[in-house]
């Protein structure tokens, strides 16, 4: 989540766009029984909460100022002496005001509860809505780029790809589910409290109603301004943090170029742009919060002053409808008056942010995958192996053709080590194989079915593949073996480890098979990762192996482990291996030179040595050391033969 | 200063606050002003409703009373205003001057540093953390000094009637402590909502980096389930919150009720039953203490006592848990401006050294990084203005040499000299100042061209980025761009290819016009003809100066005065092109090997 640093993201969509709130709302549709059982709550919860200004008020008025007794109060204090009758009527009478009271009193409680309960049942609706909403929004998005191309996914940084699962997703949870019951309550609140106030005392209804125009404007314009000054802050701190982040990667130049006191400067100056900024905000706030406290206050003086008249002029406290629980009440009924005024104008900016994660979120959506399986796909349960590749022509981009015209075939069982340069073209010939990519021109046969006609899962899962560069995922040894195939028993996970080698290293760690190789397998050897990846491999029975030699150095003894587990692999399978090893190749039936796009020449080792030709001057350059020694000395020229898959 | 901080957040806040202690003293003193201002209200609410009870109330007074209650309001707002922008203000100078120290701190540590903090994790702290002691400062202080009101309110509650304050402020310590232990369950639970969030971000982190064994092995839809069974429990602990949170401001509306609630049915009674109370009464002898009833009047400025109470005691909960994330946040910023530099200029630094010559001397250098031996027993002269080449299998440790010439390392046995001084005893900036560094990775910074290339010198003027862009054969490059030298790299400019950026980067180097140039592998991404053309540009160039060349091609160093043959952090072969060839070890291989390269470049 703190890693949107990036500008991209925090450019702001401005306007309300109807068809994109219609699309967002579908996916409310299914909750809307919820929904409305959320609002009817929230207004019923409307009405009781303001209702309880109105028993207040009786409470006063009624009870505790009982005017009756009040009156008789009067009475006797002007009579002076103990008037045993007025005694008895002023006990009579505040027995009753007591009962009384203490009966609102209950109510009052039971009312306030029931509020409570309302209010808490309400959240928990629309927390529960929101939350499956969201949950339903992410997984919709996760599957849309499981099926993705590895085009689409090399092309696009993953950090943005997460933006639109994580940040994105909740950014619109926040405000369209919670922003429109939100906006429902506040517009009840405003309703039920004007109705109530104009039919209890129009009069004072009004006084009280004549600020809220004040209020609204004052409130529209600050947003006017905070908004302004938000999405400057907005920017400002992501040049801030863009600045650091990228002094923070790039620190050695910074150091190394002694430029730190000018990093600093600049890094200052942004800084100080975004504190200067904030003070404009704070500013805001500044003026607005007690701007409004004023219009409050100046509202109560309203009603003072109304109420103080009325009673002057009935000259009589008893005899008018204005009274002191009036007052409270009306106090109370303006301060709840102000509040969902205030949040409406906030509700709407909310909404305008919710509006540009969702269009991110759709366009992404929109993006057709470019690679899937046809409709009447042909499922691919077990494959013989045979291999064709039909005058394939592929570009990863444009016309720059990183095969050309290319034409094999692999027979069932076939053992292929495929040679040659960096950027000869090895690589691509799995990623077509495997579909990763579809070839411009030509086709690719496996079985005499196209690749194309194939159920995509299906025919990758006939195809194992081992890439130089292993990946492992967070989780145990096992985990990363099984790849969540838990119809694998644990004696196969093991039997495959142990066949390639890899049982003796993984019996060794802490926890065995259960060992957590943590991000990235950043806590095992290069070596070990090899032979893990083999063990995985094995275990899924493939029926073609598809393998991209390591190149990097390891020690001897897990060199020949490795070596030695090639070699089991490659056994009775239809193998194609980019070999980097000369074992490798001399285990081969067949080798194919691959140069410049183009199979150059094909046949055994001794064949392809005799010939003198492409495939030699290749084995000088590669192998040949090999022969000699496996000394680090293949790579002592510092040649990385590194299988860039991609160019 | 710093290190002693470490550890202690709250000293160090104070520390940092320092400079704004006025602002502060300034913002509590107003609240205080605010405060006995305000309070002003709930008594000329008793003072109306008193008047009419007693059948006093004149226009006039009524009108004298209203005016009286909008002054309050104005001089309330106003105390309110200069009290935000005080105290706001300060937080967010405050929140500069960190951020600038946390900066500037960074800046200063050596490598080693780096090579074991991932920046995510420095910018982790230098932004949610840096955040979260903001809003403490900010917010929470501004909330503390609301409780001054406690207090005062309390005195004018006890002075309307002493047991009727009893009975209404029971709940509140009750309602603070629920709050109190809300908040902190929220706070768990956040915590728990945030650590399943990061599983769910790194699930799909992963599932995206290792799209290609997904797909390879037709997992998708296991990874499917279990990004799914993940979100699930991420939805489970975000409504597990989400409830929490849905009883909190039920329950401490329904506590506040309570409280406004047992005030009317007490003090409601007290005013039926013409109850008498206590209360100090000023007499013109003095302060004497009577029985006087407790009248309606007393009643109403009672409960607006209480709403004006109520709410900074709620507020308390919740600056708590501002403080203790604010003091988490400090602690872990604390530990940034804790690192020191384990490279920097000390005591024994000679700054009388001004200017270096570029003679590099080697002695019996040896470089141990973990558990890693990376260079054993290396020597080596380099005169100045020779040009001398190091060659050898990738992590025979060539660049662990650059490395500890330019002090982003220090030995750990021998020495590096530099024109006969311990590379140690140069202040920092004059060695550095005098080295032209080309890096392997070649890291550019999203800016102009001509900001990157000047990068190093930030006067240089446009003949000089010219001809080092010349020279770095960039000059065709820059023409074809749209706004030529000041064409924006990166993310929101164009973007150069490995090998432009090489040569950007080469540029970069030579602006600096430096005594010692070296360049670590960085013709890689170039093609041999264009090295070639560049290379002979450069030799011009080299002449005058110490120059190292750190390569994979025999073209590029053949030309060398030296060349150093590195394998296994050692020197195995050390001599002139001619003279290795004709030795037939680890270059001649090399050398051989390349002229085979070229044949089948050639086909």
């Amino acid at each position: 989540m703190s890693a949107g640093y990036h500008m991209e993201d925090e450019v702001q969509q401005q306007r309300y766009d109807a068809t994109l709130m219609s699309r967002l709302l579908r996916y409310v549709r299914p909750y809307r029984y919820g929904l409305a059982a959320a609002i009817i709550l929230l207004f019923v919860v409307s009405v009781v909460s303001n209702t309880i200004p109105l028993l207040n008020m009786r409470a006063v008025d009624g009870y505790i100022n009982n005017p009756e007794r009040v009156a008789v109060e009067a009475e006797l204090e002007t009579s002076g002496e103990a008037a045993p009758a007025l005694v008895e009527q002023i006990d009579r009478l505040r027995e009753g005001d007591l009962t009384g009271l203490h009966r609102l009193i209950f109510m009052l409680g039971a009312l306030m509860a029931t509020q409570a309960v309302i209010r808490y049942l309400q959240t928990i609706i629309v927390s529960y809505i929101g939350e499956r909403t969201m949950l339903v929004m992410r997984m919709e998005i996760f599957a849309h780029l499981q099926r993705m191309s590895l085009r689409f996914l090399d092309k696009n940084p993953i950090g943005r790809m997460m933006t639109r699962v994580t940040t994105d997703v909740e950014r619109i949870q926040q405000t369209i589910v919670s922003g429109m019951v939100q906006v429902a309550n506040d517009l009840f609140s405003i309703v039920v409290i004007v109705t109530i106030m104009l039919s209890v005392n129009w009069a004072l209804a009004l006084i009280t109603l004549s600020t809220v125009p004040f209020v609204f404007v004052t409130s529209y314009i600050f947003r006017l301004y905070a908004r302004r000054a938000y999405l400057e802050i907005r920017k400002l701190i992501a040049s801030v943090n863009a600045y650091m982040q990228e002094c923070v990667s790039g620190i050695r130049i910074v150091q190394i170029f002694g430029q730190e006191q000018r990093a600093f400067r600049e890094f200052d100056r942004r800084n100080a742009a975004h504190r200067d900024e904030w003070l404009r905000q704070v500013r805001n706030y500044a003026i607005y919060f007690p701007t409004v406290d004023f219009l409050g206050t100046f509202t109560m003086a309203l009603t003072v002053l109304y109420i103080g008249y009325q009673l002057l002029g009935a000259q009589m406290w008893a005899q008018t409808g204005a009274t002191v629980g009036g007052l409270f009440a009306y106090l109370q009924w303006g301060e709840r008056l102000f509040q969902p005024i205030r949040a409406l104008a906030d509700r709407y900016n909310m909404l305008l942010e919710a509006m540009a994660s969702s269009e991110r979120i759709f366009s992404l959506l929109d993006t057709p995958p470019e690679i899937e399986s046809p409709p009447e796909a042909v499922p691919c349960t077990s494959l013989r192996g045979e291999i064709e590749f039909r005058n394939v022509w592929f570009a990863y981009e444009g016309e720059q053709w990183v095969l050309k015209d290319v034409s094999f075939t692999i027979a069932p069982g076939e053992r292929i080590a495929v040679v040659g340069h960096t950027g000869a073209g090895k690589s691509t010939l799995i990623n077509l194989l495997s579909r990763f990519y579809d070839a411009q021109r030509g086709e690719i046969l496996v079985d005499g079915v196209n690749v194309r006609d194939y159920d995509l899962e299906s025919l990758r899962r006939q195809i194992g593949i081992v890439l130089q560069d292993v990946f492992l995922f967070s989780g145990s040894i096992e985990r990363n073996i099984r790849l969540g195939n838990e119809a694998l028993s644990d004696e196969h996970v093991r039997a495959c480890a142990s066949y390639v080698n890899a049982a003796r290293f993984i019996e060794r760690l802490p926890g065995g098979y259960a060992y957590d190789v943590g991000e990235r397998g950043c806590n095992l050897s290069t070596g070990q990762r090899q032979l893990l990846a083999f063990a995985r491999v094995l275990a899924h029975e493939p029926s073609i192996l598809v393998l991209d030699e390591a190149t990097s150095n390891v020690d001897t003894e897990t060199e020949a482990l490795i070596q030695d587990a090639i070699a089991k692999l490659m056994r009775d399978r239809t193998s194609i291996v980019i070999a980097h090893r000369l074992s490798t190749v001399q285990h081969a039936d067949r080798i194919m030179v691959m140069h410049h796009g183009e199979i150059r020449e094909s046949g055994t080792h001794q064949e392809l040595l005799r010939k003198g030709g492409l495939y030699y001057t290749l084995y000088q350059l590669q192998y040949k050391d090999q022969d000699v020694s496996e000394s680090n000395e293949s790579d002592a020229a510092g040649f990385e033969v590194s299988g860039d898959v991609l160019p | 200063m710093k290190q002693d901080l470490v550890g202690r957040p709250f000293r160090a806040l104070i520390h940092y606050n320092l400079p704004y202690k006025w602002r502060y003293l300034g913002g509590a003193a107003l609240a205080l002003a605010f405060t006995s201002v305000e309070l002003g209200v709930p008594l000329v609410i008793r003072r109306v409703v008193g008047l009419f009870e007693t059948d006093r109330m004149t226009p006039l007074l009524l009108w004298l009373l209203v005016g009286g209650l909008l002054l309050i309001a104005v001089a309330a707002g106003v105390s309110r205003y200069c009290q935000r922008m005080l105290m706001i203000g300060a937080s967010r100078r405050f929140e500069y001057d960190l951020r600038n120290a946390l900066f500037a701190h960074v800046l200063t540590l050596a490598q080693d540093y780096f090579h074991r903090t991932k920046t995510g994790d420095i910018m982790a702290r230098a932004t949610n953390d840096l955040n979260y002691v903001r809003s403490f400062i900010g917010p929470g202080v501004m909330g503390s000094v609301d409780l001054v009101r406690v207090p005062f309110t309390l005195a004018v509650m006890l002075y309307l009637g002493s047991t009727l304050t009893l009975y209404g402020l029971a709940p509140l310590p009750v309602l603070s402590l629920v709050v109190y232990a809300f908040v902190m369950y929220m706070h768990r639970q956040s915590k728990r909502v945030q650590d399943q969030f990061s599983v769910v971000s790194s699930r799909a982190q992963e599932n995206l980096a290792g799209a290609r064994v997904v797909k390879a092995y037709g997992v998708s839809d296991r990874e499917y389930r279990d990004f799914e069974k993940e979100s699930r429990n991420y939805m489970r602990e975000s409504l597990k919150l989400a409830y929490a949170q849905a009883l909190v401001w039920p329950l401490i509306e329904l506590m506040l009720s309570l409280v406004i609630l047992t005030v009317t049915w007490k003090g409601g009674s007290m005013v039926i039953r013409g109850a008498m109370v206590t209360r100090p009464v000023w007499t013109e002898a003095g302060v004497t203490f009577a029985q006087t009833p407790f009248s309606l009047a007393d009643f109403s400025g009672f409960l607006i006592c209480l709403v004006m109470l109520a709410f900074p005691l709620t507020q308390f909960g919740w600056v708590l848990t501002l403080y203790q994330r604010g003091a988490v946040g400090m602690t872990r910023i604390l530990e940034v401006l804790g690192e020191s530099p384990s490279i920097a200029d000390g005591p024994e630094t000679r700054h009388d050294i001004t200017t270096v010559r570029g003679a590099v001397r080697f002695d019996r250098v040896s470089f141990r990084y973990g558990d890693a031996d990376i260079l054993r027993d290396v020597s080596f002269d380099i005169a100045a203005g020779e040009t001398v080449a190091l060659v050898g299998p990738t992590g025979s440790g060539k660049s662990s040499v650059v490395s500890l010439l330019t002090r982003e390392y220090d030995p750990t046995a021998g020495a590096v000299l530099i024109d006969g001084v311990d590379a140690r005893r140069i202040p920092l900036r004059v060695l550095r100042g005098a080295i032209g560094y080309v890096p392997q990775d070649t890291f550019l910074f999203s800016d102009t061209i001509r900001e990157n290339v000047a990068f190093g010198v930030p006067d240089a003027d446009e003949a000089r980025i010219l001809q080092a862009c010349e020279i770095a054969q960039l000059t065709d490059t820059i023409a074809e761009l749209p706004d030529g030298l000041d064409t924006l790299l990166g993310e929101r400019g164009v973007n150069l290819s490995g090998g432009q950026k090489q040569r950007l980067a080469i540029a970069r180097a030579l602006v600096r016009d430096p005594a010692i140039l070296i360049l670590d592998d960085a013709l890689s991404s170039v093609d041999t003809r264009t090295e070639e053309r560049i290379l002979e540009r450069l030799r011009a160039f080299m002449a005058e100066r110490t120059s190292i060349l750190i390569s994979h091609r025999v073209s590029t160093v053949r030309h060398a005065d030296q060349i150093l043959v590195v394998d296994e952090g050692r020197v195995v072969e050390h001599g002139r092109h001619d003279e290795l060839i004709a030795r037939g070890g680890l270059y001649e291989a090399m050398h051989r090997r390349q002229l085979l390269e070229d044949r089948l470049e050639e086909e």
